[in-house]
């Protein structure tokens, strides 16, 4: 096999990392409890099975992924020491750390990296099932080498391998038994720095540290508590008195959050988000009039006012936005700025005219057409956006229409029958566009009947082939190249109109340090958290 | 309706407080084009003003007038109270009417059609309903008066079964009156008063689950209403206590209102309180 090229092979990177959490003057103390609260409480914990947020938010303490992320996305050794990849990037080789343990005593080889990709990530992982497509085998020369073999090169699969995406399980627990129903979901056996103790149902999860973790001197916690409060207003009061530690996710809400923020025992963190991405989208039912036509779909983008939306709506969390690629991709170079700007003072003045162009001129009552907008029903920003949506349109003459329907309805409604005309939803980036953003308007993602895909069902055989083209390309150069095109056109065309990306706020207790120190935020491990 | 019944009616200090405030209300309701003559989902000034700072009742989290709201709103939660009140004491009227009136196997079903709804908690039908026919006005009006209509069959009914005895109607069967005849002309117009009363309270129920529906975000969408405000300001209730107070208040005021007006028409309509 030739090697020639190494994406980040430094085998001695791991002690770095370790070594650069030591660098602040602070002197890191063992010891303590960290509360964090989740909402709602997970249904499993088993994250090979699930990816519903309150998952991750738990069992990412206790499995680790073969790598870690830095903030700008580029990819750290974990379990894996050093990685190659292949000139035709269709062999990927991981060295694997020795000495690893699992939580039950048994030494973590080459033989649990095969079985978790191969028989349960590539299997039942909803995300893993699109990833790790291309990997046709994992071979296993050595206990300490497992060389992934891919039918085409999948660059973007480099990102997904944190213990939040690819969590790494024991071969001998969770070989037997069907992996579905595993009865060891809810006891989850991991390498990671915690320990599951202990579920007590609609109260919390007791994880504690584990003494035998492989990155010497870690975790500097004794125990994690994940917490699980109903109530919005009791979870704010537990954060405010310091019986709880961290909290995120819109666990509580955002004028709560700006109230929190002026105590003085607590900060609010925005970073740790970075790998998720969410980016807010008006979707356009573009095989329907009038949104087949391209004008009045920029034109309803222009009459979006974004800092309005952000300010009013999302309390300030937020960023304005044209584009489908969340600005965290800046640092890989896949964001582009150069696309169609929407987000102008004189939008309304635009869209009128774009309107009028399109051939509908308002009637003698001011109203051009009138359409139904589905506001999406995931709670108040959401209800409040569609209002919002309703006004701004009012103002360019178009007459909308609520409806307001539980979520599974709304579902079908969007992805199934395509019984709508407009409504609006966020999809995450995640870690990479080929994971988050070619769903939303590559052909082969108008799946009827699959949700948060391309349910606008707009698509372009140029669009399409540069996302082909950038899926496979493994010059980070080129890929960019790609992307900034497909941004361009993209936004141009507006089968979505993409008004911001929204900040997820973490409210976290001054005490607590080094807790966010990853892209994954509360999807990371916390094993350098410590508490003051 | 006899003067004596006016004058014990209005000449109760509690009715006509009812009736003043309820008569605020719909003056409200009815000229809202032209005391707020905005659409009460119009963001019209910055967000959380507060109230009489430029906007009578302030402004909401996205700068829509309260006070706009708040008329509006009182279109939208009297019409669908009222419109499902009448709808639920035609029908439940009409049921109950033809089960008294003929009894045996037509009571027998019917009343046990009616036990059926009455054994279902009636605000979680109503969610399940509305949920169901997806939020509208419409399907709000159908999901109150569904759970609301099997109190009114028992009532009528009970109030036709006693009359069916009473020698007047008798009377009227002798004379070879056809049924429907003497169910419209000589029963039921005897059975008005304690329709009257459970009608006006219902009124109040139907605005109270209203409101609750709108809190929980199953309101007429495209509506303004006193329970979606309620619903959309709960979670500034510390730093806008405007936004729930004020249309709360309207609630209160107007639910205490319906109950006044109500139990003043039952003391007025009720012989055994009758001064000779």
């Amino acid at each position: 096999m030739r090697l020639v090229r190494s994406l980040a092979l430094v085998a001695g990177l791991g002690l770095t990392v370790i070594s650069l959490a030591g660098v602040p003057a602070l002197a890191q103390k063992r010891g303590g409890t960290l509360v964090q609260i989740t909402q709602p409480e997970p249904p499993t914990l088993g994250s090979y099975v699930s990816t519903a947020n309150p998952v991750g938010q738990v069992a990412s303490k206790i499995y680790d992924g073969l790598l870690e992320y830095d903030f700008d996305l580029k990819p750290l050794p974990s379990l894996a020491e050093s990685w190659t990849v292949s000139e035709d990037g269709k062999t990927v080789t991981f060295k694997l750390r020795q000495g690893v343990k699992f939580h039950d005593g048994k030494p973590f080889t080459s033989a649990d990296v095969q079985f978790t990709f191969m028989e349960v990530l590539k299997k039942v992982h909803p995300r893993g099932i699109n990833t790790f497509a291309e990997v046709t085998a994992v071979e296993t020369p050595d206990p300490q080498t497992a060389i992934f073999r891919l039918n085409r090169p999948a660059p973007y699969m480099m990102a997904a391998l944190s213990g939040y995406e690819s969590p790494i399980l024991p071969k001998h627990v969770f070989s037997q038994g069907d992996i579905r129903t595993h009865q060891n979901a809810n006891s989850p056996v991991g390498t990671g720095p915690f320990k599951f103790v202990e579920w007590r149902r609609g109260e919390f999860v007791r994880l504690d540290r584990n003494a035998d973790y492989w990155k010497p001197g870690l975790p500097y916690l004794d125990r994690i508590v994940v917490r699980f409060i109903g109530d919005t207003g009791t979870r704010a009061a537990a954060l405010e008195k310091g019986e709880a530690h961290i909290a995120g996710f819109g666990a509580v809400p955002y004028n709560d959050v700006k109230k929190l923020e002026k105590l003085p025992n607590i900060q609010i963190v925005t970073k740790g988000y970075e790998m998720l991405s969410p980016v807010v989208e008006l979707m356009f039912n573009t095989k329907k009039a009038p949104f087949d036509n391209a004008k009045v779909r920029q034109a309803i983008s222009y009459a979006i006012d974004r800092k309005f939306v952000i300010d009013n709506i999302w309390f300030g969390f937020g960023k304005p936005t044209n584009g489908p690629i969340s600005s965290n991709f800046a640092p890989t170079g896949l964001y582009s700025a150069d696309v169609t700007n929407y987000n102008v003072p004189d939008g309304v003045e635009r869209a009128n005219k774009l309107l009028d162009e399109a051939g509908f001129p308002r009637k003698a009552d001011g109203i051009r057409f009138e359409i139904t907008h589905d506001i999406t029903p995931y709670g108040e920003e959401w209800r409040r956006f569609g209002e919002y949506t309703q006004q701004a349109l009012a103002r360019i003459g178009i007459k909308a229409n609520l409806r307001y329907e539980d979520v599974a309805t709304w579902l079908k409604r969007i992805y199934t029958d395509y019984d709508y005309d407009v409504s609006s939803n966020h999809l995450f980036n995640l870690a990479d566009p080929v994971l988050g953003v070619h769903r939303a308007f590559h052909s082969r993602f108008i799946r009827p009947g699959t949700v948060f895909v391309n349910g606008v069902r707009w698509s372009s055989p140029r669009t399409d082939e540069l996302m082909d083209r950038a899926t496979i390309e493994p010059d980070a150069k080129k890929r960019a190249e790609l992307y900034a095109e497909v941004q361009k056109i993209v936004v141009a065309e507006a089968p979505l109109a993409w008004t911001h990306e929204i900040s997820f706020a973490t409210v976290l207790d001054k005490r607590y340090r080094d807790v966010i120190v990853s892209p994954l935020g509360l999807f990371s491990s916390f094993d350098r958290a410590w508490r003051e | 309706m006899s003067t004596s019944f006016w004058i014990r009616f209005l000449g109760n200090p509690r009715v006509l407080l009812g009736l003043i405030w309820l008569g605020l209300v719909v003056i409200g309701a009815l000229a809202a084009p032209l005391i707020a003559p905005v659409d009460p989902f119009a963001i019209t000034g910055k967000p959380f003003v507060r109230p009489m700072d430029g906007f009578l009742f302030g402004t909401d989290s996205l700068g829509r007038s309260v006070w706009a709201g708040l008329v509006h709103g009182a279109r939208t939660t009297l019409l669908i109270a009222v419109i499902a009140t009448l709808v639920a004491v035609a029908f439940g009227g009409m049921l109950g009417a033809l089960s008294g009136f003929y009894g045996g196997l037509v009571d027998n079903l019917l009343m046990r059609i009616t036990e059926f709804f009455q054994t279902i908690p009636s605000f979680i039908f109503a969610i399940l309903l509305v949920a169901v026919l997806s939020p509208s006005a419409t399907s709000v009006v159908v999901a109150i008066a569904t759970v609301s209509w099997p109190p009114i069959a028992r009532i009528v009914r009970a109030e036709v079964m006693s009359l069916r005895s009473r020698e007047f109607i008798q009377a009227a069967v002798t004379l070879g009156e056809r049924d429907f005849v003497i169910l419209f002309r000589q029963i039921l117009p005897n059975a008005l008063s304690p329709l009257i009363v459970t009608g006006s309270l219902l009124v109040a129920t139907a605005i109270l689950t209203e409101s609750a529906l709108s809190f929980l975000g199953l309101g007429a969408p495209n509506f303004m209403s006193w329970g979606f405000m309620i619903g959309a300001g709960r979670s500034f209730l510390r730093d806008a206590w405007w936004l729930v107070a004020i249309p709360g208040i309207a609630i209160l005021l107007t639910v205490l209102s319906i109950n006044l007006v109500g139990e003043g028409l039952n003391d007025a309509l009720n012989p055994r309180l009758r001064t000779p």
